[in-house]
C-alpha cells in the first residue's frame, strides 16, 4: 500500500486522512469496545469501579452493555461455578464476532482459590480467553492496563481478512 | 482442530407463552445487570403483575462451607473476605469473634478500637456501595457516581492500612495484625468531616425526586411479621418495625461504650428501607469519631498490645517470633499445624451491613472445624422475594432488588 | 505399604496428632445458672422430653427427640417468645454415629437470649418440616436436603437450592471430596459439549502446588518482558511500559511521557 508522508489533519488543517482499510477499522474497534456487564462476584465490583467516577472507563471507549448482542468483549470478573458455566457459553455465543474475552481475576483464569466441587478451573475451559489479569481481585487499574493490552491486540489484527475462529484449547 | 461445537439447546425457556389463564413466565436472571449478581428469578405474570416469583439462587455457590472442613482455622480467613465482598471486614471480623470465642481469647483494647474502626468504615462503604447502585438500578445514574466517589476515599483508607481495596484480611483471630498508619486518622477525619455534606447531597437528589418516591414509596412493603419469621436481620428488619441492632442489644468489641441510634422505621417499604440506611450511615459517622478519640486514649495510655497472648492459640509478635527460639516453634506449630480449639461449639452473630452474620463452628479438638456453618442475612433477604415480589409489577422487581441489598457470595456462600 | 485412607471420611486430616494429646472442651455451665434459659427449659420439659441441656459460650443447647421437633419449635415461638429462626442445618456425624446431628438456631428479641435446639437423626431418615412456623425455614431445609440429602416431610418444595438440579452426590457429606468426584469433575463439560469432548478440554488441573517449569519463561514481570521463548534470568532491563504502537496509532495522539504527569500522590 502507498505510503503518505503528508498528514492532511495536522499540516493542512484539513479534516482528511489517508489510511488503510485495516487501520481506520481497527481504530473504530479499538476505542469503542463494548464490554459486557459480566459481574460474577468480587472482580465485579472493581469492574464497576472502573467503571465509576474515579477511573472513569469511558474514556477508553469502554461502555458496559448489558445485552451480549451488543457487545464486543466479555469481562468475565469473577468466579465461574459450574452451575453458571452453561451460561457464560450462551451468551459467549450469543455475541457477535469479532469478540473478545477478558478474564479477570484468578478465579476465572484458573479458579482461584476455590478449589472446590463447584467452581469451573478456569473459564478457558468453556469460552476462548484473549486476556488473562492476575490479581485476587485485581485492581481497576490492572483492568484499565488489560484494556489497553487488548486494544493493542486488535490493531495488530488485519481486519480486512478473514478472522481465524479461535480455538476453545 | 475448531472450537467445538456445543451440546446446549436453543433456549426458549425465557418466555412462555402457551399456558391457561394468559399466564406468562418470565426468566430473570442469572445474569442481569440490575440483579445484584447472579440472581435468577421465574416469574410468573398476569399481565404487568407477578402472581408467583420463584428465586433460583446458587449460581454462585463455591463451596465455602466445605472448604472451611478442609483448612486449618487461620487459613479460612482470607475465603471469608469472599463472602460478603463489598464489606470484608466484616466477615473477617464474625469469623474471628466466633473463634475468640470457641477458645476463650480475650483480645486487647487497642486492637478492639482498631476492629470497630474497621468495622464501621465497612460499614459506611457497604451503604454506599447500595446506595450507588440502587440509584443506578432507579436511574440516577448521578448518585452512582457521587457514592462512588466517596467510596474510594475509604477504600485509600483501608488500601493504606491492609494493602486492599476489597479483598482485606484485616482482621486475625485474636487482634489484627498491624497498627494503623499515620496518616490513617487524618484521612478519615477528612472524610467524616466532608461525610454530612455528601448524605446531604445525595438526599437532595433523591428525598424529593419524583421517580424515586415513585419506585420507592409504598413499593416492597414488608410487615413485621414477615420479615421476623423469614428470619429478616439488620436494615430490612429494622425497616419493618423491629428495632433490632445486635451491636446495641448484644454488645461485642466496645460497642456498648459508644454512643449510637439505632434508626427504625414502621413503615417496611423501599423508602423505609433507604432511609433507614441514610441514617446508618450518619450513625456510622458518630461511631468513628469516638473510636478516633478512643484510640488517641490508648495511644495515651500506652497500650500497645495488637494480638491476645495465648501461645496455644495466637502467635507471638513478629520481634519475639526473630529473637526467640521458643516463639519461632509456636509459630511454626501454629502455621504448619494450625490451632486446636477445644471440643465444643459456638453460634456468634455479628451484626454485619446486611444484617446478621453467624458463624457457627463445631469444632472436635482437630485442627480443621468439623462443621461450620456460616449464617449469611442476604439468603433470607433473596428468600423473602418469594413472598414479597407477587403482587407487584416488572418494575418493581428491580427496586425491591435493590433495596434488599443482596450480595451473592454471601447467599451462595 | 499404602498409607490407610477411611473411606467414610475424606476431608483432609491432620498430618501430625500427638498420642497423648487430650482435647479440653468448651465449658459447659447447667442450665440452672441462668434464670431465663431455666424458665424456658422448665417450659419445654412440661410438655417434651428433653434429652440434655446445658449452657455454652452464652447460649442454651438443648437436646430433644426428632419427631418433637415442629412441636417444640411451635411452643417456642407461640409462649416463649423465640420469634425468630436464625439458622437451621445439619452436622455430619455419619461415620461416628450413623447419622445427623441438627440444630435450630432460636433468636428471642424480647429476652435477648438465643437458643440452640439439637436432635439426632438416623441415617435415611427425614425430618418434620417447621417451614409452616418460619419461612426461613423454606430456604434453609432446602440447603440441608442439598447439602446432607436430608429431607425434610411436608415441605412445598423439596429441590436442591445451591447445586443445580442434576447434580449427584451431597457435597458436605464427609465421604465426598473437597475437590468433587467424577461427576463433578466432568459436570460443566458433559453438559455443554458432550462426553467425547473430555478428550479435548482435558481434565482439571486441581494441583495447587504444581509448578510448572515453562512459567518462568511464559511470564515475566510488567516492565520487563523478554520475547517468548528466552530464558529469564531475573536480571532483565526495566522497559519503558508501552501502550502504543512504535510508529503511533491512527488518529490517536501520540502518547507522550514526557508532556504527561505522574501522580505521586494517590490522595491528591
Amino acid at each position: 500500500m502507498a505510503q503518505h508522508k503528508v498528514n492532511y489533519t495536522q499540516d493542512g488543517g484539513l479534516p482528511v486522512a489517508l489510511t488503510s482499510i485495516d487501520k481506520i477499522v481497527n481504530w473504530g474497534r479499538s476505542n469503542s469496545i463494548w464490554a459486557l456487564t459480566y459481574g460474577l462476584a468480587c472482580c465485579g465490583i472493581e469492574m464497576m469501579a472502573s467503571g465509576a467516577s474515579r477511573y472513569d472507563f469511558d474514556r477508553f471507549g469502554t461502555i458496559f452493555r448489558a445485552s451480549p448482542r451488543q457487545a464486543d468483549v466479555m469481562i468475565v470478573a469473577g468466579t465461574l461455578t459450574k452451575k453458571h458455566a452453561e451460561f457464560i457459553k450462551r451468551l459467549y455465543d450469543q455475541m457477535t464476532e469479532p469478540r473478545w474475552v477478558i478474564s479477570m481475576g484468578s478465579c476465572a483464569n484458573t479458579g482461584g482459590m476455590f478449589n472446590t466441587y463447584a467452581t469451573v478451573q478456569g473459564v478457558d475451559r468453556i469460552i476462548p480467553v484473549d486476556l488473562y489479569l492476575p490479581g485476587c481481585a485485581p485492581r481497576p487499574e490492572t483492568l484499565q492496563y488489560g484494556v489497553m493490552l487488548l486494544q493493542k491486540k486488535i490493531r495488530a489484527n488485519h481486519a480486512s481478512r478473514a478472522q481465524k475462529a479461535k480455538r476453545l484449547m | 482442530m475448531a472450537q467445538v461445537k456445543n451440546r446446549l439447546n436453543p433456549f426458549f425457556e425465557n418466555i412462555t407463552f402457551d399456558r391457561e389463564d394468559n399466564e406468562m413466565i418470565l426468566n430473570f436472571g442469572p445474569q442481569h445487570p440490575s440483579a445484584h449478581g447472579q440472581l435468577r428469578l421465574m416469574l410468573h405474570l398476569q399481565q404487568e403483575m407477578i402472581v408467583k416469583a420463584h428465586p433460583d439462587v446458587g449460581y454462585l455457590h463455591r463451596g465455602m462451607e466445605k472448604m472451611a472442613e478442609n483448612m486449618i482455622y487461620n487459613e479460612f480467613m482470607p475465603t471469608t473476605d469472599r463472602m460478603d465482598y463489598i464489606a470484608s471486614s466484616s466477615n473477617n471480623y464474625g469469623f474471628a469473634l466466633a473463634v475468640e470465642k470457641l477458645v476463650g481469647l480475650e483480645v486487647p483494647r487497642r486492637a478492639q478500637v482498631i476492629r470497630m474502626m474497621l468495622l464501621e468504615i465497612n460499614r459506611l462503604m457497604s451503604h454506599l456501595f447500595w446506595l450507588a447502585t440502587t440509584a443506578l438500578d432507579i436511574g440516577a445514574m448521578t448518585v452512582f457516581l457521587f457514592a462512588f466517589r466517596e467510596r474510594e476515599y475509604l477504600m485509600d483508607i483501608i488500601e493504606g492500612y491492609c494493602g486492599a481495596r476489597l479483598t482485606h484480611s484485616a482482621i486475625r483471630i485474636g487482634g489484627v495484625p498491624l497498627d494503623i498508619q499515620d496518616s490513617f486518622i487524618a484521612q478519615l477525619k477528612d472524610f467524616l468531616d466532608k461525610l454530612p455534606q455528601n448524605i446531604k447531597d445525595y438526599e437532595d437528589l433523591l428525598d424529593t425526586n419524583r421517580i424515586w418516591l415513585m419506585r420507592m414509596e409504598e413499593v416492597g412493603t414488608i410487615s413485621k411479621e414477615m420479615a421476623l419469621s423469614w428470619g429478616c436481620t439488620g436494615p430490612m428488619l429494622r425497616a419493618s418495625g423491629v428495632a433490632w441492632d445486635i451491636r446495641k442489644e448484644e454488645p461485642y468489641e466496645l460497642y456498648d461504650e459508644v454512643e449510637f441510634n439505632v434508626p427504625w422505621s414502621d413503615k417496611g417499604d423501599n423508602f423505609a428501607r433507604y432511609r433507614v440506611y441514610m441514617e446508618e450511615m450518619r450513625e456510622s459517622a458518630k461511631i468513628l469519631y469516638q473510636t478516633i478519640t478512643m484510640y488517641q486514649k490508648c495511644v495515651k495510655d500506652g497500650q500497645t498490645e495488637l494480638m491476645a497472648h495465648a501461645p496455644k492459640y495466637v502467635s507471638a509478635p513478629k520481634l519475639d517470633i526473630m529473637t526467640q527460639n521458643y516463639s519461632l516453634m509456636q509459630h511454626f506449630v501454629l502455621v504448619t499445624q494450625g490451632m486446636r480449639p477445644p471440643v465444643g461449639e459456638v453460634y456468634v452473630a455479628t451484626e454485619s451491613p446486611k444484617g446478621e452474620l453467624g458463624f457457627f463452628i463445631n469444632s472436635q479438638g482437630g485442627p480443621y472445624p468439623y462443621r461450620l456453618k456460616l449464617r449469611a442475612p442476604s439468603f433470607w433477604h433473596t428468600g423473602i422475594l418469594t413472598d414479597l415480589l407477587p403482587g407487584h409489577y416488572i418494575p418493581d422487581v428491580v427496586s425491591i432488588i435493590g433495596t434488599t441489598n443482596i450480595v451473592f457470595g454471601e447467599v451462595d456462600r | 505399604m499404602r498409607a490407610y485412607t477411611p473411606k467414610d471420611d475424606v476431608q483432609k486430616r491432620a498430618y501430625y496428632t500427638d498420642r497423648y494429646y487430650v482435647s479440653p472442651q468448651v465449658p459447659k455451665s447447667p442450665v440452672e445458672s441462668d434464670e431465663v434459659f431455666n424458665a424456658d427449659l422448665e417450659a419445654i420439659k412440661a410438655k417434651f422430653e428433653v434429652l440434655d441441656a446445658y449452657i455454652q459460650v452464652e447460649q442454651m443447647v438443648v437436646f430433644i427427640k426428632p419427631e418433637d421437633n415442629y412441636k417444640v419449635l411451635e411452643l417456642m415461638r407461640d409462649e416463649l417468645e423465640y420469634t425468630q429462626l436464625s439458622e437451621l442445618s445439619a452436622i455430619d456425624f455419619l461415620a461416628q454415629r450413623g447419622g445427623f446431628e441438627i440444630f435450630y438456631q432460636m433468636l428471642s428479641m424480647n429476652k435477648r437470649k438465643r437458643i440452640r435446639v439439637k436432635m439426632f437423626i438416623e441415617n435415611g431418615a427425614s425430618v418434620n418440616s417447621v417451614e409452616k412456623l418460619f419461612r426461613s425455614a423454606d430456604w434453609s431445609e432446602r440447603e440441608m436436603f442439598d447439602m446432607f440429602g436430608i429431607e425434610a416431610n411436608g415441605h412445598p418444595f423439596m429441590k436442591r437450592i445451591l447445586m443445580p438440579y442434576d447434580w449427584q452426590g451431597f457435597p458436605l457429606l464427609k465421604t465426598y471430596p473437597l475437590q468433587g468426584d467424577e461427576f463433578a469433575a466432568w459436570y460443566e463439560v458433559d453438559k455443554i459439549f458432550g462426553k467425547e469432548a473430555r478428550d479435548v478440554i482435558g481434565p482439571e488441573l486441581r494441583d495447587t502446588a504444581k509448578v510448572d517449569r515453562y512459567d518462568s519463561e511464559r511470564f515475566a514481570r510488567l516492565g520487563h518482558e523478554v520475547p517468548k521463548g528466552t530464558k529469564i534470568t531475573g536480571n532483565e532491563p526495566k522497559n519503558e511500559q508501552n501502550y502504543q504502537e512504535d510508529g503511533g496509532v491512527f488518529l490517536i495522539k501520540k502518547f507522550d511521557k514526557k508532556d504527561s504527569v505522574v501522580i505521586d500522590d494517590p490522595q491528591r
